[in-house]
């Protein structure tokens, strides 16, 4: 298989990973900011797997199954967490939760 | 992994396998108490496990962890945050009307997960121990998730430590790039090599300060910080101030030791920049809180500003002051949480500082003890806070950095403002009306006044810590 | 084969730009999925296949099927999509746009100046497995206990929560 070269991988890690930035910031719905944490580790991952790839270690691999493991549990307790604000607030909205702004 | 190994780290053995004992209890024991009890015994098994574990010392367990003295140092400690920490939750969980178990079982993982911090000396170790102590302490601070509260800050946290999180990968991502190794060793090895100049460093590094920054609540990345620490159970909120922060500072300076770190340069302007910040933004911001956990939790804000002091100086004395800087801020920030834990229950927490009003009338002793907390953070005698400040101070100008000699001082100045409203309030006339949630029980009482006793001790004698502390971090920065 | 790399890039940018744009969000899980099975593609072309693998089992199979599961509970309705055109307030767009845009163009200058070189080796899952049975066994261990704060977390929380 031809090589692809590692700063084109990291560029598009780059770009997804600031996707999921603007993503987090801009969207008020919460379920929307978990997605966007989501694309945040994903590119992060993608980033580790090419940095492996690079140097024919399996490093990278191993880090990213370890990412894997942390986004599911994360993302997990992030819904649950949600499943409740829902049912307390009765909205998915990001601004309505602001209890606590004093 | 030989038998060496196995005893060097027997400390997380025993807390990994009491984490499923517990787990177990909670199933099939009904006592309400027992997973107290469990965890309890289980972190004071822990710190026994120190002894053994440090005969082996100094010892690299696989690529992962790497055990010497300053790592046992930063894990004593934090398993001794988590050991308080515990303490103080019995009378607070006593009043939970659901189940407790899960409680301190995720007191006991969390404190697992900070202790792996400490050992940490590769990439994956660093991301799992953050991993372990975030996913802990979203559950810990939603604990009672039908508050509306603690769901708000539970869901703040998550998703800035999410963020941190996936900033903090890409930087180390970046950096094992350019390496090839994520071992903070080979890093440093690596990065004094002359072809080294490459594009990726720089961005990496910061990045992993700014990941870095966000998990210890410094400026400009503490964005929820204060909703989180107001809105989480008392407890928690003392355990994340103390143990959560110190594992990710140990870390830091372990990484950074390896990894030169000049004065002047780019990743040092960075840091510089971010103490500076968190020294003054901190305290002007505490100022107008009229919330006592939001006010503590911009004083920590503050506080960990205050021990980027030494750290950036890199002087002799900064390893020593440093150390002795966290035990004392330990002992004070667990002490003024666990008053205001013991006069709270699981719904309705003495956080309005009105409520504090007059409250030496009522409750002399606690009073008395939350206001030599306040003394210690003001850094006044006869508290170990004093003892602390003043060593931060001389480190830092042992390092002539002045600007954050200065920001130092400017800060605590300004520090003086709110915590002396506190204390003020408390010795003032009460108000008509006797407001009091009475204060829990006993183990309560007799573990405040203890770190309390210790606080005094370490500021009018703080020559035996010291020159303990001095014997043990030899190696670092 | 940079030509498949390129059209998989392409396809995963475009389809991550839609997910955080869709108002819809069942939609914009599906768009999500598809950038994850472009990026498990890429993994592919990387030598990475177990990983491949595993980003499709477990990121796409595993968690955006809870992702749907959630949205399926929640049972919103029609009307989620007139409140989101609400929420979506573009004036908060550009700025952040803008500042992303800046940092994605000094990452790109500055990953264009680095000489790397491209070799991309077959790495096959079994090195992956002796790494992790042997060096990284640690780290195994630790992510179960990972697992287990998420797992009594997430119980804790969930309970009587109809």
């Amino acid at each position: 298989m031809a090589s692809i070269p590692m700063q084109y991988v990291l560029i598009l890690s780059a770009m997804l990973f600031s996707l999921g930035l603007i993503g987090l910031i801009a969207r008020r719905n919460i379920f929307f900011t978990l997605l966007s944490i989501e694309i945040m580790l994903n590119a992060a991952g993608l980033a580790f797997v090419a940095a492996g790839a690079r140097w024919a270690q399996a490093d990278g691999q191993v880090m990213f199954m370890f990412i894997l493991t942390m986004a599911a549990a994360e993302v997990s307790v992030g819904l649950v967490l949600l499943l409740r604000l829902y049912q307390q607030f009765k909205t998915l909205d990001v601004d309505a939760a602001k209890d606590l702004n004093g | 992994m030989s038998i060496q190994d196995v005893i060097s780290l027997l400390p997380l053995f025993i807390l990994t396998a009491m984490a499923v004992i517990v787990m177990l209890a909670i199933a099939f024991w009904p006592n309400r108490r027992a997973s107290f009890w469990l965890t309890l015994s289980s972190l004071i098994l822990a710190l026994a496990a120190l002894v053994p574990a440090a005969s082996t010392v100094p010892r690299h367990v696989t690529d992962l962890f790497v055990v010497d003295k300053f790592a046992l140092f930063y894990m004593g400690l934090i398993l001794a945050g988590g050991l308080v920490t515990t303490a103080l939750s019995r009378g607070y969980m006593d009043k939970y009307a659901g189940n407790r178990g899960e409680y301190f079982l995720l007191i006991m993982v969390a404190t697992l997960g900070a202790s792996l911090l400490a050992i940490s000396s590769h990439f994956i170790s660093f991301f799992l121990g953050t991993g372990i102590v975030s996913l802990s302490l979203y559950t810990l601070i939603a604990y009672n998730p039908s508050q509306r509260q603690r769901i708000e800050a539970s869901l703040k946290y998550l998703i800035l430590v999410g963020a941190a999180t996936a900033i903090l990968l890409f930087g180390m991502a970046l950096i094992y790039a350019t390496f090839g190794s994520m071992q903070f060793e080979q890093i440093s090895i690596r990065a004094v090599q002359p072809d080294q100049n490459s594009p990726f460093l720089l961005i990496g590094f910061g990045l992993l300060i700014a990941g870095i920054s966000f998990e210890l609540a410094l400026v400009p990345f503490h964005m929820w910080t204060p909703d989180v620490y107001q809105g989480a159970p008392a407890p928690v909120t003392g355990f994340i101030a103390t143990v959560a922060k110190a594992g990710i500072f140990a870390l830091m300076l372990r990484l950074f030791s390896h990894a030169s770190l000049p004065v002047g340069s780019p990743l040092w302007n960075e840091f510089a920049a971010i103490a500076i910040l968190s020294m003054l933004v901190g305290n002007v911001a505490a100022v107008i809180q009229k919330s006592v956990k939001r006010l503590l939790a911009y004083s920590s804000i503050a506080h960990l500003g205050y021990l980027m002091v030494p750290f950036l100086a890199q002087g002799q004395l900064s390893p020593s002051a440093i150390g002795f800087y966290w035990v004392v801020y330990f002992i004070t920030t667990l002490l003024a949480f666990g008053i205001v834990a013991a006069f709270s229950d699981p719904v309705n927490e003495l956080d309005d500082s009105e409520a504090y009003r007059g409250m030496f009338k009522q409750h002399r002793w606690p009073a008395v003890m939350f206001g030599l907390a306040l003394l210690s953070l003001m850094g006044l005698p006869p508290t170990g806070g004093l003892v602390g400040k003043v060593y931060l101070f001389a480190a830092g100008v042992q390092g002539s950095v002045w600007l954050l000699v200065a920001a130092l001082v400017v800060g605590s100045v300004i520090g003086f403002f709110y915590y002396i409203r506190v204390v003020i309030l408390m010795f003032s006339a009460p108000p008509s009306e006797s407001t009091s949630i009475g204060p829990t029980g006993k183990g309560t009482s007799v573990v405040l006044s203890i770190l309390t006793g210790i606080l005094i001790i370490l500021g009018l004698f703080p020559t035996p810590l010291i020159g303990m502390i001095a014997k043990i971090i030899t190696n670092i920065l | 084969m940079s030509l498949l790399f390129f059209i998989a890039a392409a396809i995963a940018v475009v389809a991550t730009l839609l997910v955080i744009t869709e108002l819809n969000t069942v939609h914009a899980l599906l768009y999500m999925i598809v950038s994850l099975l472009s990026v498990a593609f890429i993994f592919f072309l990387l030598g990475a296949p177990f990983i491949a693998a595993l980003e499709v089992i477990i990121y796409a199979g595993a968690i955006m099927v809870l992702f749907v599961f959630v949205i399926m509970m929640l049972n919103l309705g029609p009307q989620s999509i007139d409140q989101e055109r609400q929420w979506f307030n573009l004036r908060s767009w550009p700025g952040i746009a803008i500042l992303a845009a800046i940092l994605l163009v000094e990452l790109f200058l500055a990953l264009r100046s680095g000489a790397t070189p491209a070799n991309v080796a077959q790495l096959a899952p079994q090195q992956v497995a002796i790494s992790l049975f042997g060096p990284y066994l640690l780290g195994v261990e630790l992510a179960s206990v990972l697992l287990l704060a998420g797992l009594v977390g997430v119980y804790h929380i969930g309970r009587h929560l109809r």
